[in-house]
């Protein structure tokens, strides 16, 4: 079992959601994060004055799955977000040890 | 003294002998009252009648005159309460300007009564004088509360009111009027519990009787009814205390109050106090004294403490907040009902519930455009939607009672409504008012959305986008698109207020175009460009932008509390200025190329004397821009400019608009024509706010400035825009020098000269394919605009486009240059930024 997050542009979320949903992935947790990768953000100028945009707004989509379907549902991701320019994101994948659901404290593997 | 009788049989009879018999025998009457102790108001009242029959008398025989005259009883003698030895106040008002026969009215009708030795107090104005009554004397002011017309026009009084706004006279009358109490107090120690009290003058004497009657008269005239010692006590009070006056002046033969233990006997006597000795008499008469004096001292801390304060006609702030004084007469009257609304907000208060109710028993009973019937009313309406704090907590009120539903009847079809989704958590027409608040908020200072406030500060027409955001949702009554319905309620809105064409087109764009911000912010690539370019050309101007950005702000924030994060906020103004950038920074490149899609409507629309080809040639090069900037109308007419602009003429005019002025300049591209028109204008004095410049590749250039004329030398001056314009076409044809000019306008705007920020200069050789753009950030100043271009033309730059604006005290500029048709390097860039900054910062 493992948690797959990625770090993906806003307006990528609904298309990374139905590309998961078509891998029968439901379950999934989406926040409003802001942050930078290598671009380490921009610079911006508003009225001949520039300023820093280093914390960029993205979206992080957490997932749990099998590990059966990790690499189906990376790519699946990957495809979904990918426009080719600097700033699409990036997928961490993460050993997840034991998981409850909290109503029920029922073990889950 | 000659014997009258015997003077009527041999000569005419002596008329100030007669007056003096006249007044002796007014005089004789009063006293025998006073003598019998019953010298109170009735005698008075007789006495003071007496008293204008003289004044009629010698009104009619001072002679002929030259204008319409009035003659009015002021204070005490217009309350008909003249006492034995009073100063008799007048007012004499004369309907124009007071000439030399007027003088000799005034000698004719004035000597008689001083020849009678009567104490006469008298004032002489002129109608027009009432236009400065608010900052007339205290003592005047108040003495003209009690005016009552004696003899000739009548009418002249309210003329002469009429000069000043009635509410403003009477806060100002109130005020006077409450400084006055307080002095007078303090010369008593602030006691009524005088030994020898001065019956006028004393903390519970007349003064104060009348200082209750007139804060009664001025703000509430129930007021004295529903507290104090009350009417009867009040009236009983003042009979005491007149007919104690009377024997005052009677004994003392003079101007007299003071109640002297000595009078105090003496009064005891006439008044029929009983008591084995005079000191039992007097006990008694000043027992009844105080008792009376307490009465009028209640009644008067009464009026002070619960006396409306005058707001507007009929329109008082009470305890309760806002009401209308005369509520009967307010239900008759729906046009003046959004005054206590408007008036609550600016005093940050409630209205008051009676008046409240007033409106909800009868708001039904109008149409909307009972409540705006005039041009005045209707932009009262405009002004009571800008945004500010209070403005949703009034509106809901006013949806509450069923008054906004009336104001605009489109807003009843959401009222209530409740459309499922899973976003929404507020019916749809709380949600409106939702996002009224939300706009509001940004007027507050300090707002958490700074960056958002600015953007609201910065429009032009506030009042337009709450419209807009009041009519976004209307159409949710119906179950299709609602953005096109609410567009077509919207539209029957427009009519109702007479809206103009322009207010018209930003209020239907708003509403149509609600949620395209939303959509490109949060659920598409806002990174791409292609997508800024798409939604830059969707708003076209940035004051739309400002309106669509603020709009969208407001909605997303009014689904929920949660649904405006901060990230989408940063999401919602990374998409403003990017498209902002897109406006100002890119639109040069953008040109009319000759495609019939742009275009098309304006030549099948055009005037008969217009063909389409002269239309297409003078569309073709300029920037797409130009289309959103300027209406058919105003594009026919520099089309008709345009086809007879000689080669090396100027076509120039200026047109008088909304809030100032606009110079329209058609001419070819020749050097520094740009930093002429602008040091022209700046010349004469004129604030330059905005303006654009599109130069063609042709050369034909169109300028476009619109400014204010803080000297008013337009308006003045009846040949004055002829002469701007020609002034401009010399100094553009080199026949004459701006700069001496306006250097003297410079050094006398630079003595008056704030401190202010350092300027920035910003050159940018990225946003644009063909131009090198300059942004300058700069305190407004006179000639700036002038300094500027003219330091880049010195440069070798071609100043080809060009966006001015101003908000507040800062000028923000945006240049598009090339210099010998190319872009400037890098080398010529710094050289110029040095060359701006060192004009911006008045280095040598």
């Amino acid at each position: 079992m493992k948690l797959i997050k990625s770090i993906v542009r806003p307006n990528k979320v609904d298309d990374v959601k139905n590309a998961l949903e078509k891998l029968q992935i439901s379950g999934m947790t989406v926040t409003e994060v802001r942050g930078h990768g290598k671009q380490k953000g921009h610079t911006a100028i508003y009225r001949g004055q520039e300023y820093n945009v280093s914390l960029l707004p993205k979206m992080e989509i957490e997932v749990v799955v099998p590990d059966t379907i990790v690499d189906a549902a990376v790519k699946a991701i990957t495809e979904a977000a990918r426009t080719g320019e600097i700033g699409d994101g990036r997928i961490f994948v993460i050993p997840v040890g034991e998981s409850y659901k909290i109503r029920t404290g029922e073990k889950e593997f | 003294m000659s014997d009258p009788r015997i003077s009527s049989i041999d000569t005419p009879p002596d008329p100030r002998a007669l007056r003096r018999q006249r007044i002796e025998a007014a005089r004789a009457e009063l006293v025998a009252a006073t003598e019998r102790g019953a010298g109170g108001r009735q005698a008075l009242r007789q006495y003071s009648h007496r008293m204008d029959a003289m004044i009629q008398q010698l009104f009619a025989e001072a002679g002929p005159l030259s204008q319409p005259v009035g003659v009015f009883a002021l204070g005490g003698y217009g309350r008909r309460q003249l006492c034995l030895h009073s100063d008799i106040d007048i007012l004499i008002l004369f309907a124009g300007p007071i000439g030399a026969p007027d003088e000799r009215f005034l000698h004719a009708f004035l000597n008689p009564l001083w020849d009678l030795s009567l104490t006469i107090g008298h004032h002489v104005r002129e109608v027009a004088e009432g236009a400065n009554l608010a900052s007339d004397n205290d003592e005047f002011l108040l003495a003209l509360t009690d005016a009552r017309a004696v003899v000739g026009d009548a009418t002249l009084l309210d003329q002469f009111a009429g000069g000043t706004e009635a509410t403003k006279t009477a806060v100002r009358t109130l005020d006077a009027l409450k400084g006055l109490i307080a002095a007078r107090h303090a010369r008593f120690n602030d006691t009524l519990y005088q030994l020898e009290p001065d019956l006028k003058e004393s903390p519970g004497g007349l003064r104060d009787l009348f200082a209750a009657l007139t804060i009664a008269k001025l703000t509430d005239p129930g007021l004295l009814g529903r507290g104090g010692s009350g009417p009867r006590a009040l009236d009983d009070a003042e009979e005491f205390m007149l007919r104690v006056r009377s024997i005052l002046h009677l004994e003392a033969k003079r101007h007299h109050n003071v109640l002297t233990h000595e009078l105090q006997e003496r009064a005891a006597e006439y008044l029929d106090y009983t008591g084995a000795t005079p000191r039992q008499r007097v006990e008694r008469l000043m027992g009844e004294y105080f008792r009376h004096a307490r009465a009028i001292d209640r009644s008067l801390r009464w009026a002070l403490k619960a006396a409306p304060r005058p707001i507007g006609p009929n329109l008082v702030r009470t305890a309760d907040g806002i009401a209308f004084l005369e509520v009967r007469a307010a239900a008759e009257h729906p046009e003046t009902w959004l005054a206590a609304f408007d008036a609550a907000i600016a005093g940050g208060c409630a209205v008051a519930d009676d008046s409240l109710a007033m409106i909800q028993q009868n708001a039904a009973r109008y149409r909307a455009e009972d409540f705006y019937p005039t041009k005045a009313r209707r932009a009262d309406l405009l002004r009571f939607l800008k945004p500010r704090p209070g403005l949703y907590a009034q509106l809901s009120e006013m949806h509450d009672i069923g008054l906004l539903g009336q104001l605009f009847p489109e807003f009843k079809a959401i009222s209530s409504r409740v459309v499922r989704d899973f976003y929404h958590k507020y019916t749809v027409d709380e949600h409106t008012l939702l996002t009224i608040r939300n706009v509001e908020r940004l007027t507050g200072a300090p707002s958490e959305r700074e960056r958002f406030s600015r953007l609201l500060g910065e429009l032009d027409e506030p009042e337009l986008l709450v419209l807009a955001l009041l009519y976004h949702d209307v159409g949710k009554s119906r179950d299709d698109d609602h953005h096109v319905e609410s567009a077509r309620m919207a539209r029957e809105m427009f009519d109702r207020l007479d809206l103009a064409a322009d207010a018209r087109a930003t209020i239907e764009f708003l509403v149509v175009e609600h949620l395209k911000m939303s959509v490109a912010a949060f659920r598409r690539d806002t990174e791409d460009p292609e997508i800024v370019r798409q939604f830059a050309a969707l708003v076209g101007v940035e004051e739309r932008l400002k309106m669509l950005c603020l709009l969208t702000l407001a909605d997303v924030e009014a689904v929920s509390r949660e649904t405006l994060t901060s990230w989408r906020e940063e999401l919602l103004w990374r998409l403003y200025v990017d498209t902002y950038n897109h406006l100002t920074l890119s639109y040069g490149d953008e040109v009319i190329n000759g495609g019939p899609s742009l275009t098309v409507e304006l030549v099948r629309n055009r005037p008969a004397d217009l063909d389409a080809r002269d239309i297409e040639d003078f569309l073709h090069g300029l920037p797409r821009r130009y289309l959103q900037l300027f209406s058919p109308e105003a594009i026919y007419r520099h089309v008709r400019h345009a086809k007879t602009l000689g080669s090396d003429a100027v076509d120039a005019w200026l047109e008088r608009q909304d809030d100032g002025w606009g110079l329209t300049v058609l001419a070819h591209d020749r050097a520094f024509l740009f930093s002429n028109i602008s040091g022209v204008l700046s010349s004469y004095g004129m604030d330059i706010l905005r303006g654009f410049a599109f130069t063609k590749a042709d050369g034909l250039i169109l300028d476009m400035f619109y400014f204010t004329d803080q000297e008013r030398f337009l308006e003045l001056n009846p040949e004055a825009e002829e002469k701007v314009v020609h002034r401009l076409k010399d100094v553009i044809f080199g026949r004459q020098d701006l700069v001496a000019r306006l250097k003297s306008r410079e050094e006398g705007a630079g003595r008056r000269h704030l401190p202010g920020f350092a300027p920035v200069v910003h050159c940018d050789n990225d946003s644009s394919r063909r131009y090198t753009i300059v942004e300058i950030v700069a305190e407004n100043a006179i000639g700036l605009l002038f300094r500027m271009s003219r330091t880049m033309s010195e440069s070798g730059c071609e100043v080809d486009l060009v966006l001015i604006n101003t908000e507040g005290r800062r000028a923000i500029d945006v240049f598009h240059l090339t210099r010998q048709g190319n872009k400037l390097s890098a080398e010529q860039q710094r050289e110029l930024t040095e060359n701006l900054l060192r004009v911006l910062e008045g280095r040598p």
